[in-house]
């Protein structure tokens, strides 16, 4: 009906502008982590023939990620982070997002509809609302002093693991909870009344059949906020002043613009996705299994 | 013969069973999750509109009430909104990069959506991969990419608006391909056959039945590219030149980092409110569009009775 | 104006590695109601998206009035489509969902009016103009598809299984509609349907289709009476399919042995004697008293379900060889003489059975079909 070439035709402006803006600027990544540095300007030069490439600065920032080495303890301080703050997002938001799928009746359309207001609320008000709420004077500390259950005002915002933490998962929890409770949804009533019907207890057939059922999307989930959370760099600046709580992201920050040493920078980003991309693999590698799964039963 | 059976006496419960019904109550929603979920909210929504309130505090402190006043938005002379420099600014810059984004990624993204929804051949996989890769890519990857880039390889490009612009139409590029692709596939090939069928040449068929069709989906898709570009702050940080080049998000976040006033509280929640009317009017557009295919469920089932008249 | 007469010679059509319609030649005259009949997968909406043009044969053609029209884009057909699902425009309203065609033409204003006039009139819609599509039902939106294709004065109509979306009721009421319409325009229309029964209601002509291949043409008593094949017989109706030897002829007749009885069959050809497929439909198989086998071409079976089906009783009989058969006997008001394990002799009359080339069954297509 269409010309043959319509349809790439279409497709070529936005494809040209991603490989242009997207792949080559990847590239320019990997070919200033792989390059050298002018030591007269301590400006990066990168190298582009990957025969040419040059892992000294590579290897000496790896080096700096072995135990006992200067990222060391930041890698592992954003693993931690992370992993604490995916739990504590599914910890919530699991039973937030089931209510919703499954229970809420006449209420649903207002949970959805406050469900998705985050969404368009930016990033930085919600962490400018915490920021004030943890003042030294702000409602946190006076509320928390009213009832006693803290002698003093405490000191939330100077560096705090805890905040950091706290202010990770009220940031991402809501790109959790959705796509949950997109999954939850899906799945049909009519699996949960024949366990009930055969004899399960609300809770055994919640557990043998509701979480195995709804398993693709927490992964899926888990997925669409530990990849940003790597390189979150802004939520340690804003709710904690201290070094001892950055995270990875920080340390690339630092050395595109704190030091002379963007090549580092840029070798830190690589590892990074590298990192990230070993992550997604095993996501898509899951999927792929648990698809084919169903299809051989 | 049927018979009736026996009333048997109700058994009396305990107070922890009492609880725990009460708590879990099988027939009907368990209150456990009623309260998680409502509580989740409140403190979702809460702290947000506690900010939003202080942006309207007469004193100059965010922890302490002490009256209702708009200074912060055009009445304080020299820091309300209004009246700062770099505030005013930056609401200018969030908006010009924000309107450019929109007019720049939206036709983009409409057409690689239909390119890539239609493309049969062989180069149509991997040029779908390449759209992905934008959604799952964080932030400060796309950052140091584009920096780098714009520093060693497209050296014409400095930091600045072009900069930003450039870097806020790549990631947006792909909302709108999943936006519009997803309305097309519900859409189907079954409406430019039809139309061509009555003699609508292939121009015909794509700008008299497709488009009229896949207008909803354009038109939600630019209000989210909109609503992204203005909370957009990795991205136009890195490619920001310096304080003229600054967004709002990036004013709020040195003013949350050093000293921040209500006025940075006034700022945030204009922003809100510039998102939130343009995903109304999205919404609303969206609604109006699709007047005519909502009513199907309801109306085949009533005029299917008064149709045998 | 065109006389629609189609003409498919050798159509062929390969998705990747199916071969969806497999050499197909179809002579349909003009002004013809012509039914393409098949289970799904059987080719015969291939077939009419390819006459249609929304698809490109791999090889043969597509006379349109003499005129190979294999290779035109749809645009440039002078054939018209109501589709499944309707696709009524949905951002339009009944009036311009049906003048789409004539303003795609340029016709003036005027002219395009009073056309729409007419078609909406032919299909009884007169009044729903500014009705958009969601706004209809089911039955009303094929109205207006019909009268978005048929305003343009189409010389073919292709209809793809236009009654499924609808209930039975309503299905029957717009058969008969269809057909009295098809008669009053006159132009030729390609019916397709999985639904035999509507077909043999409807059509002048029915090509029966599996696996991409016609398996027969002929008007609805031909493939309904005098089925050509097994899976012809098995599509349309009840078949009673056994299998049989031929051992000979008997002048015009052939001699068959099904079990240990030889039967004379008077309809049918087979090339040489060996194995062959008998078939004799329900509602021709005579039931007789119990008895020593006197007469010829009768066997002996036993009731094995008698069901009501409201104007007539079918009754399941078990043969002695093992075969099951189904009789249909009308419901007259008097009593059945049979009940549900009752022994029953059945009489097949030799003018009423049909031998038939033992090739794939049924079955065997739809294993295919994976």
């Amino acid at each position: 009906m269409y010309r043959r070439w319509l349809w790439p035709g279409f497709a070529l402006p936005g494809t040209l502008w991603l490989i242009l803006l997207f792949l080559v600027p990847f590239y320019a990544v990997l070919a200033v982590a792989f390059g050298t540095v002018d030591p007269i300007l301590q400006q990066p030069v990168p190298i582009w023939n990957p025969l040419e490439w040059n892992v000294g600065w590579m290897t000496e920032t790896l080096s700096r990620f072995a135990p006992g080495g200067t990222f060391y303890g930041v890698a592992i301080r954003t693993i931690v982070y992370v992993v604490v703050s995916l739990a504590l997002c599914l910890l919530i938001g699991y039973p937030v997002a089931y209510y919703i799928s499954r229970h809420a009746g006449r209420t649903k359309n207002v949970l959805l509809i406050l469900l998705i207001l985050p969404f368009w609320i930016s990033y930085l008000m919600r962490m400018l609302a915490w920021v004030n709420l943890l003042a030294p004077d702000g409602y946190v500390n006076r509320f928390l002093t009213f009832t006693h259950l803290l002698g003093e005002p405490r000191d939330w915002l100077g560096g705090a693991p805890s905040t950091v933490i706290l202010a990770l998962v009220y940031g991402y929890i809501p790109y959790l909870i959705l796509p949950l409770y997109a999954a939850l949804d899906r799945i049909d009533r009519s699996h949960l009344e024949a366990a009930r019907d055969l004899g399960a207890s609300p809770l055994r057939a919640f557990l043998h059949v509701t979480l195995p059922l709804s398993k693709a999307g927490i992964l899926g989930g888990a997925v669409l906020i530990t990849l940003p959370m790597f390189g979150d760099y802004y939520t340690p600046n804003l709710v904690s002043g201290a070094p001892a709580t950055s995270m990875i992201g920080n340390q690339i920050d630092l050395y595109f613009h704190g030091g002379p040493q963007p090549t580092i920078g840029a070798a830190i980003t690589v590892l990074l996705a590298a990192f990230l991309t070993v992550l997604m693999a095993y996501y898509m590698w899951t999927i792929h299994r648990a698809t084919h799964e169903v299809r051989d039963v | 013969m049927t018979t009736v059976a026996e009333r048997q006496a109700a058994p009396s419960l305990s107070t922890w069973e009492r609880v725990r019904g009460w708590v879990t109550n099988p027939w009907g929603r368990p209150r456990f999750l009623v309260l998680v979920t409502w509580g989740y909210m409140i403190w979702a929504i809460v702290p947000v509109l506690i900010a939003i309130q202080f942006s309207f505090n007469a004193s100059r402190s965010r922890t302490t009430w002490a009256g209702f006043s708009t200074r912060w938005y055009w009445g304080d002379p020299v820091d309300s909104v209004w009246n700062d420099p770099g505030l005013r600014h930056s609401l200018e810059q969030s908006l010009k990069l924000a309107g450019a984004d929109v007019l720049i990624a939206t036709p983009i993204g409409v057409l690689l959506a239909l390119g890539l929804a239609r493309w049969r051949g062989r180069g149509s996989r991997p040029a779908n991969f390449l759209m992905l890769f934008p959604l799952v890519t964080p932030e400060i990857v796309m950052g140091v990419s584009l920096l780098l880039v714009f520093s060693h390889v497209f050296t014409f490009v400095h930091t600045g608006t072009l900069a930003q612009i450039l870097g806020h139409v790549t990631f947006s590029i792909s909302y709108v391909v999943v936006i519009v692709r997803g309305r097309l596939f519900s859409i189907g090939r079954q409406y430019e056959e039809a139309a061509a069928d009555l003699g609508a040449s292939p121009t015909s068929a794509l700008t008299r039945v497709l488009l009229p069709l896949l207008a909803p989906a354009i038109v939600a898709s630019a209000a989210i590219v909109f609503a992204i570009s203005i909370d957009d702050f990795v991205i136009s940080q890195w490619l920001s030149s310096g304080e003229d080049t600054d967004t709002v998000p990036i004013q709020i976040y040195s003013a949350t980092r050093g000293a921040p006033l209500p006025s940075t509280n006034a700022i945030a929640t204009i922003m809100l409110l510039v998102t939130f009317v343009s995903i109304l009017l999205a919404f609303l557009v969206w609604r109006v569009f699709t007047r005519g295919e909502r009513r199907a469920a309801q109306s085949t089932a009533e005029s299917m009775g008064a149709f045998t008249v | 104006m065109a006389r629609g007469e189609i003409q498919l010679l050798d159509l062929t059509k390969v998705f990747e590695d199916v071969t969806a319609v497999d050499h197909v030649d179809i002579d349909i005259p003009a002004g013809e109601f012509f039914s393409l009949l098949g289970p799904s997968g059987c080719g015969k909406t291939t077939t009419l998206r390819m006459v249609a043009g929304f698809e490109q044969p791999t090889s043969g053609r597509i006379l349109l009035d003499g005129a190979d029209v294999a290779y035109t884009p749809p645009h440039k057909r002078n054939v018209n489509t109501v589709f499944q699902n309707y696709a009524l425009f949905p951002h339009l309203n009944v009036f311009d969902n049906v003048a789409f065609g004539l303003r795609r033409a340029k016709r003036p204003k005027d002219e395009v009016r009073e056309r729409v006039g007419r078609a909406l009139e032919l299909v009884q819609l007169t009044g729903l103009e500014k009705r958009k599509s969601a706004q209809l039902s089911g039955g009303q939106q094929q109205r207006v598809a019909l009268a978005r294709a048929l305003v343009l004065n189409p010389a073919v109509l292709l209809l793809d299984e236009p009654l499924g979306a609808l209930d039975a009721k309503l299905r029957k009421e717009l058969q008969l509609e269809l057909k009295a319409l098809q008669q009053e325009v006159g132009i030729t229309f390609v019916y397709v349907t999985h639904d035999q029964e509507e077909a043999l209601t409807m059509s002048d002509r029915i090509a029966v289709m599996a696996n991409g291949q016609v398996e027969q043409i002929g008007t609805p008593k031909d493939v309904y009476e005098e089925s050509a094949t097994v899976f012809v017989a098995d599509f349309l109706g009840v078949s009673n399919l056994m299998d049989g030897e031929v051992t000979g002829r008997d002048g015009t007749a052939l001699r068959v042995r099904v079990g240990e009885v030889e039967l004379r069959a008077e309809r049918g050809e087979v090339a040489t004697t060996g194995p062959a497929k008998v078939v004799i439909r329900p509602e021709r198989i005579e039931l007789e008293a119990y008895g020593e086998n006197g007469a010829a071409n009768r066997l002996p079976g036993m009731v094995e379900r008698v069901v009501y089906v409201g104007a007539a009783q079918q009754l399941v009989i078990r043969l002695a060889t093992g075969e099951q058969l189904q009789a249909l006997v009308q419901n007259d008001g008097a009593p059945l003489e049979w009940e549900q394990g009752t022994p029953v002799r059945v009489h097949l009359p030799p003018s009423a059975l049909r031998v038939l080339e033992l090739r794939q069954a049924l079955a065997d297509t739809t294993a295919d079909e994976g």
